[in-house]
């Protein structure tokens, strides 16, 4: 059908045509479309004029301004660093103590240090760095390699057993897998460590003093003669109540069995000297308020 | 002022209108209409990325993914990792703080397909290779929350499991080789081999990898299991490799706190 | 069946028979590969709709004369199809949705994790439910709109189940981990190859149809309808080319890599959004909304204007997908505009629409149907300006990555996509089924409360937790250091995904109540002749178009 009517309400015509009932008015295009595409065409070109928008062929037009992301965000990061700097070269140079005893400084170790350790450590060593199943509390004070702030800076720049360079290495022997011990005596030595921190045991003297002779012989090297570890060789202190593995008999006959060798990361490539400064002066703290609240 | 600014656009739409009036009686017109208007944008964006020489940058130092780290990758694109992690950091002060270098587009260009993403329901990934131990990569992927209580990521226990199909390997490098990956015929040939031997460091397949991939090359074994090579190994192999083919981003951008 | 011939009954056969042989060549091929058990889907597939070709086989031959009516059992099975991915891909989104706020609330076992069901939800409703509904309808549209029957019998099944195979493919693929990653794209090449030779049949059928108009002129729904299916095309061969590992398995290795493979991706990407999820539905509302308001189109200048101006400008858009990537910042220059030029003809469109409801808003308050329709015309401006608001790379580099994306999305997939087509099967059930009236009006005023609040609770709650999780990223302390980390923003979301889950089953129980009124109006409302509702002969006279007014 093609007859072309008025719509009263509108009073605008159709353009005449009907598709199943529905007929078209013929309105205008509204004034307000036309100056709505004009604005946003004239702003777009502009934009384009300014900015790098066209491709030709081999290269595109770099537009006016000159603007570049990556130049920006490169200005952006290095005048945030020099920003930053006036505070961050004095904890990147001076000593922990200094650090510790200017107030201003340690406020941008703690509003910094949280989102630092959040985002790097949090993942192993929990969110309150008291550690977990693998991975060492950092709060209780029982250090592997120490807990001055050197020997935490050392530790965070290479790593340990990890694939920096320098990195620190510490290795539990495979007493089991490797033979030089039997099952048996893995479970008296288990029995002797499990004694040394003061864990109940159920074993008898007689086989505390096996255990005894076995440790002198094999694990005194490491761990010291009076098993409260050696910090050189990261081999930890085995008379205290901190456990990284798990002082149960299972977990420990599995340490010394098939042996340890946590690897925890390098952050030298990915941490600034600043940024390890204030995680260490930040588990510093951590530790110390552990202990306070003991 | 207006109505006068506007006349020619009016009267030429006039006219737009009464040719579009008679050109709807055609089908074909129509469609040749619509191809035309939709084909202009798709070739004025996307050819000129294979022609303009900069759209890519050079990286000498650039390295292929080896059989063991493709085959991680394959894995990570079925369980669907990219729907929660984008692997691009973007040109953005806070993303160079919280992840690294900005991506460049070099670091994706074996990636067929890439694995941008668009949705962070977890962090970034295309730095995070060598950011925790392979033992850590294996205990997050088996129970996320056993380390991460706040975690929404689904756990993949079953990978370490799994035996990683590796018999499928060769024709896999050969189809990366057909669409542009620089794959040599020792390579290809030894793609099997290769991916065990990068799980199996006292071995002498290991000396293979290393001397197809490079000394850099991360040989070990991955998911700590040496009974089996597993589907862990390779997803575990291919998380530490990314942001590791080409050092070139860190190279030539200022990084944070220099 | 009733309806074909015995001859077309054959074709039906032995259609159905070569997919089957295909079938048992992808089992065989595919032996060990979970290609070989998506062989089996297929033959398990063809196999039933053989036995019911074979079976109505000695049928007797159709009487009627077939010219004088419309076909419509493929756009009734079409519907209900639809409503049926709607209620499981729906159900999936609400299931991906519960494990963001609890990620245990799933299955020990590796195909119900995150990422292989969330395209289940992402291709069930889209393709699924979507795809379903814009076959259905445009079979339906283009009959009414030429005055002609479609032109051909076996060719819309064809179409609609093949269409739905691919579905089916894709949607157990997932489960199995077949995906290229490619959003929206997801299935492997022998699907990819599949969906492109139905939807060459669906473009020959489109154009035969409208062959045989009895109309001097295609209508507006028509050209969208078209546009729909041809620039799917083009965009769904472009991003699909991949070369496969074997011949033996679904894994294959896009052409492209890198940059240009992202710049393709979103460029489908986007027009995916474009082609399918936009002009696909303006078909729809462009016949729909005025018919049931039965005013007339408040302007058909302001229609041409739309059209050009949608289909010309989206295809420049999808670098905003990319925005301070390691695309060249050029190409997101010109994203960034064009979406911005491109808010005027999607405003217009919707302008469009609401226009036409002048004088007819009484209905509107009365009739849910048409107030379907009215939200989502509402709906689609509200997304394309946010898009566009979104495409302004200073807004994206806040958006990018977050749940705002999300909740865009949801504002146009369910404020508008969804709405418009519920809007749409309401106003289309009784008359396809030839009934007086849908089983139940308060089901129907039902629906829309719970879609709309559903909508509304979801997409506030991703709007809250985007743009939450947008700003913590980049809070700075005073001492130009970041303040928050990756699990600080993961806690500060924990509420909005409880919230989110709960919209979502809102919508979830509107769908399944759709459903079921639409069942019901089936089997128990009782029938009813329409008027004038078959084809017939245009005497058109052609007037010159006047001038605007
Ligand atoms: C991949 C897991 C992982 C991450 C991430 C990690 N660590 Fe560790 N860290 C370990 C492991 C494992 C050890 C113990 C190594 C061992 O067992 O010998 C350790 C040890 C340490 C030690 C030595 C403790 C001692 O007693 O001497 C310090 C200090 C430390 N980590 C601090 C940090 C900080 C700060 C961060 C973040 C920048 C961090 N760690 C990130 C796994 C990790
Ligand atoms: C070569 C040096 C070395 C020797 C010898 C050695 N250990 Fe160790 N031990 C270590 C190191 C280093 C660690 C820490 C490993 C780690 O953190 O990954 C460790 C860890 C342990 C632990 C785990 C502590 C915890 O916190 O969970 C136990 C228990 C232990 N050793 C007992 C023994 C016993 C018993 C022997 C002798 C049979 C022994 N070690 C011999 C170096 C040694
Ligand atoms: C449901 C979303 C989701 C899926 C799917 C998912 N993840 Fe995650 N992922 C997260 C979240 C949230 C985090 C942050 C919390 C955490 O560390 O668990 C994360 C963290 C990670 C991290 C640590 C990143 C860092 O820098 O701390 C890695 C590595 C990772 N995921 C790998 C994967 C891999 C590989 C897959 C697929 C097999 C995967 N994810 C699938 C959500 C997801
Ligand atoms: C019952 C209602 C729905 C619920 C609960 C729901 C839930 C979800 C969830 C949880 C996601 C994942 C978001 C993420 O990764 O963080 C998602 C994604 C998505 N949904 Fe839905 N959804 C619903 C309805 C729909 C409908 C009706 C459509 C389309 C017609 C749709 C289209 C999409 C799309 C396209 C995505 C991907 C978004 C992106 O990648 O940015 N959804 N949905
Ligand atoms: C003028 C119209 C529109 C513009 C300019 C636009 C723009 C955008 C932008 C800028 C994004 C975010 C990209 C990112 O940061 O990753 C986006 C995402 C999205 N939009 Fe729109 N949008 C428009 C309309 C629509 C409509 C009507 C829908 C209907 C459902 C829709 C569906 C989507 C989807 C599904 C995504 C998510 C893509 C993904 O990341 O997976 N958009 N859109
Ligand atoms: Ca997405
Ligand atoms: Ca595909
Ligand atoms: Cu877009």
């Amino acid at each position: 059908m093609s007859v072309k009517e008025r719509d009263p309400l509108t009073g605008h015509l159709t353009t005449g045509h009907e598709w199943n009932g529905i007929t078209e008015l013929n309105t205008r295009v509204p004034r307000a479309v036309w100056f709505f595409i004009i604005v946003t065409h004239i702003w777009a070109v502009v934009y384009w004029v300014l900015m790098p928008a066209w491709p030709v062929v081999t290269t595109y037009t770099k537009g006016l301004l000159g603007y570049d992301q990556q130049d920006k965000v490169e200005q952006r990061v290095m005048a945030a660093n020099a920003a930053r700097a006036v505070w961050t070269d004095q904890i990147a140079t001076l000593p922990a103590e200094e650090i510790r005893a200017d107030p201003a400084l340690m406020a941008h170790v703690t509003r910094t240090a949280p989102t630092l350790f959040g985002d790097n450590c949090a993942g192993c060593h929990g969110q309150k760095a008291d550690g977990g199943p693998g991975f060492p509390s950092l709060v209780d004070e029982a250090w592997l390699w120490g807990g001055d702030a050197d020997t935490i800076m050392e530790t965070l720049r290479v790593g340990i057993n990890s694939p920096h360079p320098d990195s620190r290495f510490a290795q539990m022997l495979a007493f089991g897998e490797s033979g030089i011990l039997s099952r048996d005596q893995i479970r008296v030595v288990v029995d002797y460590v499990q004694s040394l921190s003061g864990l109940e045991t159920e074993a008898s003297q007689e086989r505390l003093d096996e255990g005894a002779v076995i440790f002198e012989e094999n694990c005194a090297s490491c761990h010291g003669e009076d098993a409260k570890g050696l910090q050189d060789l990261g081999a930890p202190n085995l008379t205290d109540a901190s456990w990284i593995y798990g002082s149960d008999d299972q977990t420990m006959f599995t340490t010394i069995n098939a042996g340890r060798q946590g690897w925890m990361p390098a952050w030298e490539d990915r941490l600034t000297v600043a940024d390890r400064m204030m995680l260490t002066l930040y588990i510093q703290d951590m530790a110390h308020e552990a202990k306070d609240a003991d | 002022m207006w109505r006068k600014l506007l006349s020619p656009f009016a009267r030429l739409f006039e006219f737009q209108a009464k040719t579009h009036y008679r050109a709807e009686r055609h089908s074909m017109a129509l469609t040749i209409g619509i191809i035309a208007a939709a084909s202009v944008g798709g070739i004025v964006e996307i050819a000129p990325l294979f022609t303009i020489d900069d759209t890519v940058e050079a990286a000498p130092d650039m390295r292929v993914y080896t059989p063991l780290e493709q085959a991680g990758r394959d894995i990570y694109i079925r369980e669907g990792c990219y729907a929660c992690h984008s692997q691009m950091i973007r040109s953005l002060q806070d993303e160079v703080d919280r992840y690294g270098p900005y991506s460049l587009a070099v670091e994706s260009q074996y990636d067929h397909p890439m694995l941008w993403g668009s949705k962070r329901t977890g962090p970034d990934l295309a730095r995070v290779g060598e950011k925790y131990s392979d033992d850590w990569q294996v205990r997050h992927l088996v129970d996320p929350r056993d380390l991460v209580p706040e975690s929404v990521m689904p756990q993949y226990a079953f990978l370490l499991e799994t035996q990683l199909e590796t018999a499928s390997l060769p024709d896999r490098l050969a189809a990366l080789r057909t669409v542009g990956v620089p794959y040599t015929d020792e390579q290809i040939e030894n793609a099997a081999s290769d991916a065990l031997g990068q799980s199996r460091p006292e071995t002498d397949r290991a000396d293979g990898v290393a001397e197809r991939y490079g000394d850099a090359t991360n040989i070990r074994t991955f998911d700590g299991r040496t009974d089996l090579l597993t589907e862990m190994d390779a997803l575990v192999a291919y998380l530490q490799i990314l942001g590791g083919l080409t050092d070139v981003a860190a190279e030539t951008q200022p990084a944070r706190g220099e | 069946m009733t309806q074909l011939k015995s001859g077309e009954r054959q074709l039906a056969m032995i259609l159905s028979g070569l997919v089957l042989l295909a079938g048992f060549l992808l089992a065989a091929a595919g032996h060990g590969d979970p290609m070989g058990v998506h062989g089996w889907i297929v033959v398990l597939f063809a196999a039933v709709i053989l036995v019911v070709a074979m079976r109505a086989l000695d049928d007797p031959e159709p009487t009627e004369d077939r010219t004088m009516s419309y076909y419509d059992d493929p756009t009734k099975v079409g519907i209900v199809i639809a409503l049926l991915w709607a209620v499981v891909g729906m159900g999936m989104g609400v299931w991906v949705a519960a494990q963001l706020a609890w990620p245990d609330l799933r299955f020990d076992a590796a195909w119900s994790s995150f990422g292989r069901i969330r395209p289940v939800h992402t291709s069930g409703v889209i393709f699924g439910f979507g795809g379903n509904a814009l076959i259905a309808t445009s079979f339906h549209v283009m009959q009414r709109t030429s005055r002609a029957r479609l032109a051909g019998q076996v060719s819309p099944w064809f179409v609609l189940l093949g269409f739905n195979l691919f579905c089916i493919v894709a949607a157990s693929g997932y489960i199995m981990g077949v995906t290229q990653s490619k959003e929206y794209a997801e299935p492997e090449w022998y699907a990819d190859i599949w969906l492109v030779i139905v939807w060459v049949v669906y473009f020959i059928l489109y154009m035969r149809t409208l062959a045989r108009r009895n109309e001097p002129h295609i209508y507006v729904a028509n050209w969208y309808y078209m546009s729909f299916i041809l620039v799917v095309a083009i965009l769904h061969i472009v991003n699909n080319l991949a070369v496969p590992a074997s011949w033996g398995g679904a894994k294959s290795y896009s052409l492209f890599s890198g940059v240009q493979d992202a710049m393709t991706q979103w460029w489908y990407g986007h027009n995916a959004v474009a082609f399918f999820l936009t002009t696909g539905f303006l078909g729809m509302l462009y016949y729909f909304l005025p018919k049931r308001a039965e005013r007339p189109i408040y302007s058909y200048r302001l229609s041409i204007l739309s059209f050009w101006g949608i289909v010309f400008f989206y295809i420049w858009v999808g670098s905003h997908h990319l925005h301070y990537t390691a695309l060249p910042q050029w190409v997101q220059t010109l994203g960034m505009t064009f979406s911005v030029m491109l808010l005027i003809p999607s405003w217009a469109s919707a302008g469009n629409a609401l226009m036409t409801l002048n004088g007819a808003w009484g209905k509107v308050r009365d009739d849910a149907t048409l107030r379907f329709m009215m939200v989502a015309a509402v709906f689609y401006g509200l997304s394309t300006f946010e898009g566009s608001f979104m495409a302004v790379r200073a807004v994206n580099s806040l958006s990018h990555y977050t749940d705002w994306t999300v909740g865009h999305v949801h504002a146009g997939a369910m404020g508008w996509v969804a709405l418009i087509t519920f809007g749409s099967i309401y106003a289309l059930t009784p008359v396809l089924w030839r009934k007086k009236t849908m089983y139940s009006w308060k089901l129907v005023e039902w629906h829309f409360w719970l879609a709309l609040s559903g909508t509304v609770i979801y997409v506030f709650a991703m709007w809250n937790s985007g743009i939450t999780q947008g700003l913590m990223w980049r809070t700075y302390t005073e001492s130009g250091t970041l303040a928050y980390s990756f699990t600080d923003t993961l806690v500060a979301m924990h509420p909005y995904y409880i919230a989110r889950a709960a919209g979502g089953a809102l919508f979830l129980a509107g769908a399944v109540l759709a459903l079921y009124n639409v069942v019901m109006t089936i089997r128990r409302v009782p029938d009813h002749a329409p008027h004038l509702d078959y084809p017939t002969n245009s005497e058109a006279a052609e007037p010159a178009v006047p001038a605007g007014e």
